[in-house]
């Protein structure tokens, strides 16, 4: 029998994929042996990350790793997928949101009608600005080329932030050419991983999302073919990989807050700050008003907030 | 079939079909398309040619390219170089050979205006060659002169050619424009040096100007000079507010190609001919690099499927137990080699993605792997068979300079090339000064 | 035979001439999408739309142009043998390698038509079916009959979200007319290797 070949492309660049899916897929590959074997392409690489769903959808690629709103999926579920701005405080409200509180079926439901299989959720850093300039107030934000998720971005755009999309990989040079003047797009992890902290200058502790929320899909015929114990070992070495970021960007986070060199920390005080807060409750109205799937959703996201306020510490602080 | 001989498959179809003469991106896009089909078939294969479409359109440095080209061509058919060419001839008539170290002078300011060989060897062969011939300096010699000195247009900023590595390599632009200014101020250098050597040697090669011609007043002279102001204001126009950050890349690339045209307007030479002439070129020459990079980036995509890289990067390092110099080397040799049969974009775009990887894993600087790329690149622009000036120069030189002595003229100025290339490959540092003293790396 | 060759021939040459006549002063169109965005990025607020607006002049520029470009000889060949060639050996040739120049423009239409059918909501591998029904659909139910095929439109991923399937169209319809100019090309080989003297480049 001959081996099943799969191909994954991931949104991330090679250095960040070193850690958020390469150990992953390292793991199904010596565990699958000469059943199947998963060749990792990162952005951009085989196709445009614009056109990824399409390409997963047609089969030019078998796998996907990549959040909702940035491979610009034609479903209900997009605007959640990245950083739904305010959506959650900690990575481990994303699973508990997809596990617990119904958003895996919504997804699962919302992939099967575009003909993909959603296999898992999963979350990663919360999103911050890193800048060449540094930011102290709202206003410095006014004017500012920024890198960020499309969802993310329409919302910013209200305090003056000019959101520009590029492929990611171009980004540490956009920078340097001035097409950008920063980055919201994640941690501070991922600014020194893949190296965007040495064309920005400063780190803005203020987050829009406190978990980026992405997911692992797959080609509708493709994964119907494989047999059951491949798709079980495919989804236990994607939750591994969850599990992974779980660590590796919370202690990262905080470790390179305080012992990073190449980024200066700001902050916007909290009382300013809550323009934004205040700004997101609209903005959620906003979007549930699109659909009944999204007010579905903005709806669960509003239980499980109040949730944790009302379980207070350590679930929520405020 | 192995992914490597389905990789040598590819690359040696692709070679035997450039040689029928065909367009060039038909044939790597024909050997793209037909390979991700056999290859994948209705698993999306047919997909991957338009896809490539997309992603050049995402590849936003490619709108610096109709503008360098577009300002280029303004600046050759609206003959604005004439008042610099007539101010290095009577400023170097009276050395041997100084014609000749004039018109590399002129290159190296038409250089700093525009991104392409194409300028230079237009403005050379239109404006200097004729001159230099009825001075009776020697065919082959000038031929060579215009040649190499136009080459230097992708090595001194800005430079179309490293905007197109530095995406590939994600290296900033500014640093690798920064890192062109002194090897190529060092390599027009070599070529004065040369030049200047062999007419002290060879006196017929290069005559020095009648002394009626050069006794003009100092004051006419020096007004001659106000001709040097103009290629230093769209310099400035250009890269300073670049530079301090007001304006992109693109932006000021933009700027650039409307400071140039401003110019010849002002300059009363944007004559409806002209203004004919240059749009419909940059449209020409234009539409042949993008289709180009349409191509190969489509060829790139089922390469890198392929896993190639891999494949590349495991024979040196683990089948040949190369040492990083050695496959440095072997590199470079294999390009210039490449260079000879491949247009430089498709160079750049299919065999750049293998390279510079393996050059960032072998711990090299990749700034400084730009600038060597860079002169393999203009040493692939002038060999036989396929080369932008060798073309360029057999469509432009007058009928008594035959293809014989194009071929024959470029051999010293590709040996000088090569030996700039070793410089620069023992000196890191002649690349890597002004970029580190200005960015402070 | 040779007459309608020729009739196709000048029908083709002359339209493409015409759109790439035309696209050539696309060229300014950039320049000044680029110029605003210094503009604007200097003296009031940055606009979100120049770089998009850009790369889709871009490429209207050089899909719908390249017909032209290869009318006036633009496309760069290796010369090596080919050069000293006689003129019907080079035809010759010419009219057999032109065929994987249109395979190639083939399998490129065939994604940009596909890609495009997505672009207008349609997630199924039947892109020629789609725009039947689209078609069929129009032309029972007018507006409204083909709105009923069409799905969730394709928006491009940025905040200014422009849809895409009006670039699509352009790109499509510009390679559509890369093929009709390949053709011609084809044509006229056909004409120069039974003797006729037509020129290789033309402006
Ligand atoms: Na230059
Ligand atoms: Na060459």
């Amino acid at each position: 029998q001959s081996t099943i070949k799969w191909r994954m492309q991931t949104y991330a660049g090679p250095a960040l994929a070193e850690h958020v899916v390469k150990p992953a897929i390292d793991t199904f590959n010596k565990i699958a042996g000469d059943r199947m074997q998963i060749e990792l392409f990162f952005a951009d690489q085989l196709v445009p990350t614009g056109e990824l769903f399409q390409a997963m959808q047609r089969g030019t690629i078998d796998a996907v790793q990549s959040d909702d709103d940035s491979m610009a999926s034609p479903t209900e579920v997009t605007v959640f997928g990245g950083y739904f701005p305010f959506g959650s405080r900690y990575s481990l409200d994303v699973p508990v949101l997809f596990n617990q509180y119904g958003l895996d079926k919504i997804w699962k439901e919302e992939y099967a009608k575009v003909g993909v299989q959603h296999i898992s959720a999963g979350s990663w850093d919360p999103c911050h600005f890193a800048t060449k300039d540094p930011i102290n107030s709202l206003k410095d934000l006014e004017g500012k080329r920024v890198f960020t998720f499309p969802t993310a971005g329409r919302f910013l755009s209200q305090f003056g932030v000019v959101p520009v999309t590029l492929p990611w990989e171009d980004i540490e040079v956009a920078v340097q050419t001035g097409e950008l003047d920063g980055i919201a797009w994640s941690g501070i992890t991922e600014d020194y991983t893949v190296g965007w902290a040495d064309v920005t200058n400063y780190f803005l502790t203020n987050n829009i999302s406190g978990a980026w929320i992405g997911h692992f899909f797959a080609n509708q015929g493709r994964w119907d073919e494989l047999p059951e114990d491949l798709k079980e070992l495919l989804k236990v070495c994607m939750e591994q990989s969850h599990y992974y970021r779980q660590w590796w960007y919370w202690g990262g986070e905080a470790s390179l807050r305080v012992n990073g060199d190449k980024l200066k920390l700001t902050t916007i005080p909290d009382a300013e700050w809550q323009t934004v807060e205040d700004a997101a409750v609209k903005f959620w109205d906003e979007i549930a008003a699109e659909s009944e799937t999204k007010a579905k959703i903005v709806e669960i996201f509003r239980k499980y907030n109040s949730d944790m306020n009302k379980a207070g510490r350590p679930y929520r602080y405020t | 079939m192995s992914y490597e001989l389905i990789a040598i498959l590819m690359f040696s179809t692709m070679m035997l079909m450039l040689m029928t003469g065909q367009r060039v991106f038909g044939a790597i896009g024909f050997v793209a398309v037909i390979a991700a089909l056999l290859l994948w078939g209705d698993r999306g294969g047919y997909d991957l040619g338009f896809s490539a479409a997309m992603k050049l359109m995402k590849w936003y440095p490619l709108l610096t390219l109709p503008m360098f080209i577009f300002m280029g061509y303004v600046l050759s058919e609206s003959k604005i170089a004439d008042d610099l060419y007539k101010m290095f001839h009577v400023w170097m008539g009276g050395v041997h050979g100084g014609l000749a170290i004039g018109t590399i002078g002129l290159m190296v300011l038409i250089s700093a205006m525009n991104g392409l060989s194409v300028a230079g060897m237009a403005i050379g062969a239109t404006i200097a060659l004729p001159e230099l011939l009825k001075r009776g300096y020697d065919k082959r010699m000038v031929t060579g002169v215009i040649q190499a000195g136009s080459s230097l247009g992708i090595l001194v900023p800005p430079s179309v050619v490293l905007v197109l590595y530095a995406m590939i390599a994600r290296q900033p632009v500014g640093q690798l424009w920064l890192a062109g200014v002194v090897p190529g101020l060092m390599m027009a250098a070599m070529f004065i040096i040369y030049i200047w050597a062999r007419c002290r040697l060879n006196p017929e090669l290069g005559p020095v100007l009648p002394p009626e011609e050069r006794n003009i007043p100092l004051s006419e002279k020096l007004a001659l000079l106000r001709a040097g102001v103009l290629p230093l204001v769209i310099f400035a126009a250009m890269m300073i507010p670049f530079v301090n950050g007001w304006t992109s890349l693109v932006e000021s690339s933009a700027i650039g190609a409307l400071a140039a045209f401003l110019a010849a307007v002002l300059k009363g030479r944007m004559t409806r001919e002209v203004f004919e002439v240059s749009v419909r070129s940059t449209l020409g020459i234009s539409c042949m690099f993008m289709w180009i990079i349409l191509a190969a980036l489509a060829f790139g995509a089922v390469f890198d499927g392929l896993g190639a890289v891999k494949a590349i990067e495991n024979l040196f390092t683990e089948k040949m137990h190369l040492s990083p110099w050695m496959i440095l080397i072997l590199m470079q040799l294999s390009f210039i080699v490449m260079g000879t049969f491949l247009d430089d974009t498709a160079m750049l775009v299919i065999v750049a993605p293998l390279y510079v990887p393996l050059v960032q894993a072998l711990g090299f600087d990749l700034i400084w792997y730009g600038i060597l790329y860079t002169i393999t690149t203009q040493i692939a622009y002038m060999t036989p068979p396929f080369g932008y000036n060798l073309f360029l120069m057999r469509a432009m030189a007058p009928p008594e300079i035959g293809l014989r002595d194009i071929y024959a003229s470029i051999t010293p100025f590709v040996a000088v090339m090569v030996v700039a290339l070793v410089v620069v490959m023992i000196f890191p540092e002649i690349a890597l000064w002004l970029p580190d003293l200005v960015y402070n790396k | 035979m040779e007459r309608g060759l020729r009739v196709f021939v000048r029908l083709t040459d002359r339209f493409n001439r015409r759109v790439g006549r035309i696209m050539m002063y696309g060229i300014f169109v950039m320049m000044g999408i680029l110029l605003w965005s210094s503009i604007s990025k200097t003296f009031f607020l940055p606009s979100l739309w120049t770089l998009e607006m850009a790369q889709f002049a871009m490429v209207a520029y050089y899909i719908l142009g390249g017909p032209y470009s290869i009318q006036m000889g633009s496309n760069v060949r290796m010369d090596l043998l080919y050069g000293d060639w006689s003129e019907s050996r080079k035809a010759w040739f010419d009219a057999v390698t032109v065929l994987f120049l249109m395979f190639y423009l083939g399998i490129l239409l065939w994604g940009g038509i596909g890609s495009t059918a997505y672009s207008l909501g349609h997630f199924g591998t039947e892109p020629f079916a789609f725009f039947g029904n689209l078609i069929k659909g129009f032309v029972t139910g007018g507006i409204d009959g083909a709105n009923e095929v069409l799905g969730r439109p394709e928006r491009s991923p940025t905040a200014w979200r422009p849809y895409l399937w009006p670039i699509k169209c352009i790109m499509v319809l510009g390679i559509f007319l890369m093929l009709l100019q390949s053709l011609s090309e084809l044509a006229k080989d056909i004409l120069r290797i039974r003797g006729a003297d037509i020129p290789r480049e033309a402006i």
